[in-house]
């Protein structure tokens, strides 16, 4: 496989590979590959001219994928395979502290490179990156690839209930107000409403903590069809990386989703590629009590702690209620929202009513809101139970929704 | 310059005497050459040169030359001494390292020969602190025996363009090989590190080579180790010249100019690490 890539999408080549290092440690090349939405074409001759690039964080609970199309190379070509044949396919998968440093510098990128090419050659495992700069000069890489089954995640966007479409930006905009150190985040949304809020885990630096929450009406997106309300929890990071590429593009992100335990799914489709990142979300379990959800407090952990068995507290003072704790995409421990999907979590403040799913709500609102510690109600002893992993209802079946299989999306 | 509180009596003992409107046309050069503690001074009518070794391996010269000082008498052909170049940049430095504009240190360096420490007068804004350094018995430089007749291969290159490989290095790479040829790829530094290996190529016709002179294909590799120094001199400067002898000895000669736009030179000579005939095929 040999491609070419002008000087100017050389520098979009390079974000992607940014985007791509935000979700993982490893970043697979597959040189011939379906498009990631259009699951049900067959493979025809132009598919064969795409490039993708994917990542895969070490929890597999974040899958992100960039296909190039054959407009985005000033040259493609792919010698010794058809499109047919998959098992002479070659895929590279490189390590990203390997890559990285190349892209490292965009301005750079921008200014001096004219252009940039790859290859890759089936014989040897090497995956050959030249820069051809400014003033003569040539920078050629040579990196060393393993030789890999593809990555691809399982994904059927068509089958998700909620559709929206968000202007370029919007996301990004509303993303910007959580703090830099946020991990994952709860997306909320009705057929009136979509909100953003943080989601924490508390405990004893709750007095420390600050809730954000911004929300919006639907008429702010290009495209809004809720047919269930929702309520997803999924990590901020992966996202954010993603984010900050489709913003440089001033494209619209589109994002699939279902209920709580199901992946979310944000893309961005151009002429010359199709970018999309699925994460995991957290899984709810049903409660004892059908409670007011007053939101969740799990005590807070350090985030690489795997598998520490964590106290869960409900917030109302309403006895226990069964909380499942699930293994977050970093590897802490947080509980879930109770099932059904209730109205909009209240939040912890004493004097604050809970949010009706109802109430028409305003425009575009941020509340960022400080908190006190909590009352003596809570109960710091809850149960604990076996964590399963992130986004899963159980491993088993989480492994159905992002393992590398060959692709059948 | 209110540096005359000396008496005449220390004037006339004084074997060196150098001095500078401001300081940093000094020190900012002799940070360059800061990876070792301890320096020979070496003064003699041509000017000013410092050189710091390291490991037999590497030698750094900081040339200075008598028109950029303001004052530079010397009472003998050759006066030389070894001082602790940390403390002498230190001193240099001792109203604050951050250039203000409008104000400089002005410098006043007297040396009264073997035995005597380094004197140093500086005065900015009125203040005047006098700085007496102790110098010790002088290590004879290494004679790398460099001479131009033996130059088989040579470049000029603007720094701009080596500033950004430099930056850009693999650092987990242990050599840097420099191959110079009359071919392809004419001049070109290679790094071989953990994920695989890296080649910058700098085309003959480049309008970043001013000189290309290659009369041989060379390719010697160079501890990556030993570099790192060269790479404050490669900031400071506008121009770098290459060149490698028949023993693969590489020599760095980087141009620098000064606040008040002279000229000084920063020299760096490194044994190879090893002689390899064959290209890294890639």
């Amino acid at each position: 496989m040999k491609c070419v890539i002008e000087g100017k999408n050389a520098k979009v080549f390079g974000r992607a590979v940014h985007a791509l290092s935000r979700v993982g440690d490893e970043l697979w090349l597959d040189p011939t590959v379906k498009g990631f939405l259009n699951q049900s074409r067959i493979l025809s001759e132009a598919d064969s001219k795409k490039l993708a690039l994917r990542s895969v964080n070490s929890a597999q609970s974040a899958y992100a994928c960039f296909i190039f199309s054959p407009l985005f190379f000033q040259q493609y070509s792919f010698m010794g395979c058809v499109p047919k044949q998959s098992s002479k396919t070659v895929k590279c998968k490189l390590l990203m502290k390997s890559l990285l440093p190349l892209f490292r510098c965009l301005t750079s990128i921008e200014r001096n490179v004219e252009c940039c090419q790859i290859s890759v050659s089936a014989s040897s495992d090497w995956v050959i990156i030249q820069f051809f700069c400014r003033h003569g000069i040539t920078k050629t890489h040579n990196l060393r690839f393993q030789e890999k089954e593809a990555l691809q995640a399982e994904f059927a966007s068509h089958l998700c209930t909620n559709v929206l479409k968000a202007p370029a930006r919007l996301l990004g905009d509303m993303v910007m107000h959580f703090p830099v150190f946020q991990e994952e985040i709860t997306l909320s949304a009705t057929p009136l409403r979509f909100s953003l809020r943080n989601y924490e885990e508390s405990g004893e630096s709750q007095v420390k903590m600050m809730y954000t929450e911004m929300s919006l009406h639907p008429e702010e997106f290009e495209y809004f069809h809720v047919d269930v309300n929702s309520e997803i929890t999924f990590c901020l990071k992966e996202l954010r990386g993603f984010l900050s590429f489709t913003e440089s593009h001033c494209l619209p992100v589109l994002v699939h989703f279902d209920s709580a335990g199901k992946p979310v799914c944000f893309s961005v489709e151009d002429t010359l590629f199709e970018a999309s990142v699925v994460l995991a979300t957290l899984i709810e379990s049903k409660s004892t009590d059908s409670i007011q959800p007053v939101g969740i407090q799990v005590h807070a952990t350090s985030r690489y702690v795997d598998a520490a068995a964590l106290r869960v507290h409900a917030c109302e003072g309403h006895g226990e209620t069964g909380r499942e704790r699930i293994t977050s995409s970093q590897g802490s421990t947080v509980s879930p929202q109770p099932d059904p999907i209730p109205p909009l979590p209240q939040t912890q403040q004493a004097n604050k009513e809970s949010i009706s799913v109802n109430t028409s709500p305003a425009s575009s609102m941020v509340c960022t809101l400080l908190f006190k510690a909590l009352s003596s109600e809570h109960d710091d002893n809850v149960c604990a139970a076996t964590p399963p992993v992130l986004a899963g209802y159980s491993d088993e079946e989480m492994m159905e929704e992002f393992c590398p299989k060959s692709p059948s999306l | 310059m209110p540096l005359s509180t000396q008496s005449q009596d220390d004037e006339e003992h004084y074997v060196l005497v150098a001095s500078l409107d401001n300081a940093r046309n000094l020190s900012n050069i002799l940070k360059a050459i800061t990876f070792k503690d301890h320096a020979v001074f070496t003064a003699t009518p041509n000017g000013l040169k410092v050189t710091v070794e390291d490991s037999k391996c590497l030698q750094a010269n900081a040339f200075i030359q008598t028109e950029i000082f303001q004052e530079f008498t010397l009472k003998e052909d050759l006066v030389t001494f070894q001082i602790n170049l940390t403390v002498l940049l230190d001193c240099l430095n001792i109203f604050g390292g951050n250039a203000v504009a409008g104000t400089s240190t002005a410098l006043r360096m007297c040396y009264k020969g073997y035995g005597y420490p380094l004197t140093l007068f500086l005065e900015e804004g009125g203040v005047v602190t006098v700085c007496k350094i102790n110098t010790q018995e002088p290590e004879e430089p290494m004679d790398f025996e460099f001479c131009s007749t033996n130059v088989t291969n040579k470049v000029i290159l603007q720094s701009e363009s080596l500033k950004e490989a430099f930056s850009e290095l693999d650092m987990t790479s242990d050599v840097l090989q420099i191959t110079m040829s009359p071919s392809q790829p004419y001049f070109r530094l290679s790094t071989f590190g953990n994920s695989g290996n890296a080649h910058y190529d700098y085309s003959k016709d480049s309008d970043m080579m001013e000189l290309f002179q290659c009369t041989m294909t060379q390719t010697n590799r160079y501890k990556m180790s030993l570099l790192k120094p060269s790479t404050k001199a490669l900031a400071l400067s506008c121009k770098v010249s290459v060149r490698t002898d028949n023993r693969g000895l590489l020599s760095q000669q980087y141009l620098v100019r000064n606040d008040d736009g002279q000229i000084c030179f920063l020299e760096f000579y490194y044994c190879p690490d090893e002689e390899v005939e064959e290209e890294e095929e890639e």
